[in-house]
């Protein structure tokens, strides 16, 4: 008897215990009270390739970085050799986050033959791995966030196409054989200019140095007549190069050049009518995505294997154009 | 009618006892009442919140606001400087009043004047002034001009023409004006005039550096994620820490509901990271800056009021159960009480008297079950009291009836011993067999002094041994103490006879009947023994069984029984009275009767 109204009021308690709470959770909306709770911050380490403050690229891929973490709330530490040549360091660097556990490490990676088995070990070791601008081949193919070579490449065909009038005829300045991007590049004009006959007139090494560059345009300058009409250069450092020859040679506006990427010596030419257009990658962009994808894969949500950023084409015409100075120069002082 | 078959109508609670129904009946509505409180209280609390977050997020706009109005003030106060300035107007003025070594000495002073200005504000990027006499000034002693651009070409340039003598504000852009210099700012232009204001002579320039305005936005603490961004009045964004993404897309701002807005305003804004709070502040120049909040950063104790809220909810919610529990319990205990108590009376306890605590309903009750109680007890007792009333007047009648067979039989001897002239025998039975009548029939009280019982028992047994002279012999032995006291009338009379039937009659030789009266422990004790044949056990058990089935017709047809007699002395002197009997087979049998000693 006793034990049985002791039951009852129990059961009434806990029936009672149980509406309210579900009273509270239906009323007030606390469907995120779980997930407030049980959402810690996530920590993700970023390795890019270089700290140097200098250098405007990398500086906007940070500065994508830190916008992406401050929007997403994501505890963020960005380290990079000062150098963008340092594999050592970057290797170093990579150790360390491995032995921190972060959710995920986003790395910009230094193509060196150690790295492949670095990056392998981060995945190894339950660390989510978004790789930006990679050129290291992994299997399975790790997330990387890019940008589009050979889009890029296809742009600034189509650029010389319109340049020319139609009749492009391009001389290829491009840095190393074995350079990934540069190649990819070479490849997408020769895509966009595989309708024109003699299209591309040829291409040439120049080690990524600006003194073999100019010397090759000097070179091929100084015939009488030359072949082509268009130079595109992949690097800066080429296009500094040729630019300078073609001053030299008083063809300026008569040779047309097209370069890739910006630097303050390319804005000049560009502003002197030497450099006629410019492939501007998106760096900011290229870091703000790299850090939402690496979100997406901890939270478990899909991920597209390679997301491309484009480039965009800068001439003299629109390079005071809001959005384009934002891209040529992406910080207040210069 | 017509709805006569309608259904019990289902309890409330569906719950068996009282307490449970009243316990569960308060828990819904403690239930309902905390829930609905909780939650009032809840909205209440994360509005008050709320506004106070709109409210601090209106205020730092309204700060930034002026701090950058500050910044434009300055710049129009140094551009009304240098159109006051007489050097710049001599300088620009289209005239020849100023040689070539002239201008030298105007050029250092109007750069000294500028470059004055440009120590006290650090906000200042550059200041420059262009003739349309193609001379031109800046704050520095050597100036190189960007060869590739041409300052009539820059947008600010333009729009100074345009305005006329007012001051244009650009929007942030490049200043690529010198060479080898490419600063972030925003420009004042101004076209400068004559003395007489109709002749334009060119224009003046003031660079404000934009990492004033960058650093300044961004040292905006509006929560880890609040962001504050500018647009002009066209909705073109002058300022925004994720300006590439929208340009590129993968952003959107809400700059149309910005446009919207009311200068002061704020409005909220969902999203998939969560509601925002836009605080909108127009400047005076065609700026809006505009502030952005994520709500659920600047109430960070959102969820803490939440959490107390649930907590201190459910503390109450535990205590008033308790106390609903307690309380039912309070409430349904005198109930329970009545309920106890009507068991014991079921179970046929008749002097219970329920406590009565306060005089509610229940006390009521309890009342009303007090004096039905009482009125059942009373009825009870009336009822066993006519009971015994009537089974006295019962046994009484029996008593006093005559045998008829003793009748016929002593009317017998009267009649043989008349035959045999024997006079005086017949008189001495006549008139023995007439008191006995007498005294049977008489009316007088149920309750006769001993003396009397004895008198009638001795005429009894006169009659008895004149019946059965040879073989009947008696002896009185009562202590002449107890003769005063009282007795029941014709109590010996059963036994007597009892002795002479069963004990003596059938006895070859002689019986003798010894009737003793004393007083014995305060009571009074007669004792009718005979030393006839005695009886078995079972004879015993049926001669006390006899007297139950008194009224059968088979019985031995002997008037009255043991237990009849028996019952009798009970009824009227109480249980402690009574009969015993001892009987031995060719021994004799013994009957003791113990009665109170009544005066």
């Amino acid at each position: 008897m006793r034990t049985r109204r002791l039951s009852i009021i129990l059961t009434v308690m806990t029936v009672v215990l149980i509406l309210y709470a579900v009273f509270y959770t239906r009323l007030a909306g606390v469907t995120s009270w779980v997930g407030v709770t049980g959402s810690e911050t996530k920590s993700i380490i970023v390795i890019l390739k270089s700290s140097n403050v200098r250098s405007d690229f990398w500086q906007a891929v940070k500065g994508g970085v830190d916008a992406a973490a401050k929007e997403l709330g994501v505890e963020t530490v960005v380290q990079s050799p000062l150098l963008e040549t340092d594999a050592d360091t970057q290797v170093t660097l990579l150790d360390e986050a491995i032995k921190r556990k972060p959710h995920a490490i986003v790395v910009a990676p230094i193509n060196d033959y150690r790295m492949a088995d670095k990056l392998e070990q981060v995945r190894k070791a339950g660390i989510k791995l978004v790789l930006i601008d990679n050129p290291i081949p992994l299997d399975p193919p790790p997330v990387s966030v890019a940008n589009d070579h050979l889009k890029a490449g296809r742009l600034a065909g189509a650029t010389a196409i319109s340049m020319t009038g139609g009749h492009p005829k391009v001389a290829i300045i491009s840095d190393n054989v074995d350079a990934n991007a540069s190649n990819a590049r070479k490849s997408g004009i020769e895509q966009a200019l595989l309708a024109y006959p003699n299209g591309v007139y040829g291409t040439y090494y120049c080690l990524d140095s600006k003194q073999r560059a100019y010397l090759i345009a000097k070179s091929l300058l100084s015939g009488s007549q030359p072949q082509f009409n268009t130079f595109v250069t992949l690097t800066e450092s080429a296009t500094l190069g040729v630019a300078q020859a073609i001053e030299e040679t008083g063809m300026a506006g008569e040779m047309k050049l097209i370069g890739f990427e910006s630097s303050i010596d390319e804005i000049q030419l560009l502003e002197s009518g030497v450099l006629g257009a410019t492939l501007v990658q998106r760096p900011f962009n290229l870091g703000y995505l790299a850090l939402k994808t690496a979100l997406r894969d901890i939270d478990g949500g899909d991920v597209e294997t390679t997301t491309l950023i484009d480039s965009t084409v800068v001439n003299r015409m629109n390079m005071y154009s809001a959005e384009n100075q934002k891209l040529l120069f992406p910080f207040s002082e210069k | 009618m017509f709805f006569g078959h309608r259904r019990p109508l289902l309890p409330l609670f569906p719950l068996k006892s009282i307490q449970s129904s009243i316990s569960f009946a308060f828990s819904i509505l403690i239930l309902a009442t905390i829930a609905v409180t909780s939650f009032i209280s809840y909205r209440l609390s994360v509005d008050a919140v709320e506004q106070n977050a709109t409210g601090y997020v209106e205020e730092i706009i309204k700060q930034v606001n002026s701090n950058i109005q500050s910044y434009v003030d300055n710049m129009e106060n140094i551009s009304l400087l240098a159109m006051t300035n007489k050097d710049v107007k001599y300088y620009i003025a289209d005239n020849s009043f100023i040689s070539a070594e002239e201008r030298r000495v105007y050029e250092k002073r109007i750069s000294d004047l500028f470059q004055a200005i440009l120590y006290t504000r650090q906000d200042i990027a550059s200041i420059m002034v262009f003739g349309y006499n193609d001379r031109f000034v800046s704050d520095r002693r050597i100036t190189s001009l960007n060869p590739n651009v041409r300052p009539e070409d820059t947008p600010w340039f333009k729009s100074a023409k345009e305005a006329k003598g007012r001051s244009v504000i650009s929007a942030p852009h490049v200043q690529n004006i010198i060479k080898n210099e490419y600063r972030w700012v925003v420009s004042l232009s101004r076209e400068l005039r004559s003395t007489d204001g109709i002749m334009p002579e060119g224009v003046f320039l003031v660079d404000l550096n934009m990492s004033v305005i960058n650093d300044m936005a961004r040292q905006i603490n509006l929560g880890n994620k609040g962001y504050v961004f500018i647009v002009d009045d066209e909705g073109n964004l002058v300022y925004h820490p994720q300006q590439q993404l929208i340009y590129s897309g993968l952003r959107t701002e809400l700059i149309d509901e910005v446009n919207a807005a009311a200068s002061g305003t704020s409005f909220a804004a969902g999203g998939r990271d969560g509601k925002r709070i836009y605080s909108v502040q127009d400047t005076s120049f065609g700026w809006k800056i505009v502030g952005v909040a994520y709500t659920d950063e600047l109430m960070a104790n959102k969820s803490a009021i939440r959490k107390s809220i649930f907590y201190y909810a459910l503390f109450g919610l535990v205590v008033a159960l308790a106390l609903s529990v307690l309380l039912s319990h309070q409430l349904s205990r005198p109930i329970k009480n009545l309920q106890k108590d009507m068991k014991l009376v079921e179970k046929g306890n008749f002097d219970i008297k329920t406590p009565i605590g306060q005089m509610n309903e229940i006390g009521q009750l309890g009342r009303t079950f007090n004096m039905m109680v009482g009125q059942i007890k009373n009825l009870m007792e009336d009822a066993i009291l006519t009971q015994e009333q009537k089974r006295k007047s019962e046994l009484q009648l029996l008593q006093s009836q005559i045998n008829p067979h003793f009748l016929y039989n002593t009317l017998d001897s009267i009649i043989w011993m008349a035959e045999q002239k024997k006079h005086e025998e017949v008189v001495l039975m006549t008139s023995a067999l007439a008191k006995l009548f007498r005294a049977s029939i008489s009316k007088e009280k149920e309750i006769v002094p001993i003396r009397v019982e004895i008198e009638h028992i001795k005429n009894y047994l006169i009659i008895q041994q004149m019946r059965y002279n040879s073989q009947l012999d008696y002896k009185l032995d009562i202590s002449p103490s107890i003769l005063p006291y009282r007795s029941l009338k014709i109590l010996l009379q059963p036994f007597v006879e009892n002795a002479i039937y069963h004990g003596i009659r059938n006895k070859p030789e002689k019986g003798l009947i010894t009737i003793r009266g004393f007083e014995q422990d305060g009571n009074i004790v007669f004792e009718v023994e005979d030393d006839g044949l005695g009886m078995s056990e079972e004879r015993l058990a049926a001669l006390w069984s006899a007297g139950e089935s008194e009224s059968s017709p088979g019985g031995s047809g002997r008037g009255i029984g043991i237990s009849n007699v028996n019952e009798r002395i009970k009824l009227f002197f109480g249980e402690a009275y009574g009969i015993t009997i001892r009987s031995e087979l060719e021994v004799g049998t013994t009957v003791t009767i113990t009665i109170p000693k009544i005066e």
